[in-house]
């Protein structure tokens, strides 16, 4: 249950969530992405860049334009994850249920 | 509650059994070392301390081959001393244990939580397991968020 901290470090940053959120709704130019983020367009190139790189998202040129969009992959690895740790409580609460019932029994031998 | 809004993952288990027996499986070492594990590994518990305060100290310890193997290449020690306390406590319904972490490579040690609520219904003890897991602050925010909920929905962009 050792989770890739790539993609928690990359979300771990507002400005990063908030564009997040913005491309949820599909792909979109930078401008875009300042108006409906609220954020600098400095700040938004930035961090565009940082999730660029940690393959959060992709570029589309369209001639001049060039639309950023998300990638699934970093997101799948997060709910993989989640869902492991969900696992491993699971079966640990299964063990728990196991351990419960021989204490059960071993106090009804005594 | 404030923490639970917070907390990413949610377990919820309901047991024939006495709250008391249930207790005695998270606040006793021979209970705790019945179960904690988690696969692959056991806890060999050396302090457990039932009181606001009080310490749990454990090490983790791989105790199949497989895991001793697995831990070896991930260049990992195959025992690992855990340290946390009781941070809350009712005696036989409610319990918070906060856990330092401080294992993970690259990342600041901070804490999370595991909170357990129990209720007895008839005969019947239900027991809820709520953790605040990894990177507690931002995961938890990302949660709150409605973040890691939707995450499916991104399928669609692939």
């Amino acid at each position: 249950m050792f989770m890739q901290l790539d993609v928690f470090e990359t979300l771990a940053d507002p400005t990063r969530r908030r564009i997040v959120e913005v491309l949820r709704d599909g792909e979109k130019q930078v401008n875009e992405v300042v108006e409906k983020a609220g954020i600098h367009q400095s700040g938004v190139s930035r961090h565009l860049r940082i999730l660029l790189e940690a393959g959060f998202v992709n570029v589309r040129p369209d001639g001049q334009r060039r639309y950023y969009g998300l990638r699934p992959e970093p997101f799948r690895e997060l709910e993989s994850w989640l869902d492991r740790y969900k696992r491993l409580w699971d079966e640990r609460l299964d063990r728990f249920g196991a351990a419960l019932e021989k204490k059960q029994k071993k106090g009804r031998q005594s | 509650m404030s923490t639970q809004t917070k907390q990413p993952v949610i377990v919820e288990r309901t047991y024939k059994a006495t709250l008391a027996d249930i207790w005695a499986l998270w606040t006793t070492k021979a209970g705790f070392e019945s179960w904690w594990g988690p696969q692959g590994f056991r806890a060999d518990v050396h302090a457990i301390e039932p009181k606001v305060g009080g310490a749990l100290r454990y090490d983790m310890v791989a105790d199949s081959p497989e895991m001793i193997e697995a831990m070896k290449k991930m260049g990992r020690p195959p025992s690992h001393p855990t340290t946390a306390r009781f941070t809350e406590l009712s005696p036989e319904t409610h319990l918070v244990i906060t856990n330092v972490i401080d294992f993970l490579p690259g990342v600041a040690i901070y804490e999370s939580t595991i909170t357990v609520d129990l209720t007895a219904k008839g005969d019947r003890v239900q027991m809820v397991v709520i953790l605040s897991p990894m990177h507690s602050d931002e995961m938890g925010q990302m949660q709150k968020e409605g973040f890691t909920s939707q995450l499916t929905k991104l399928d669609r962009f692939a």
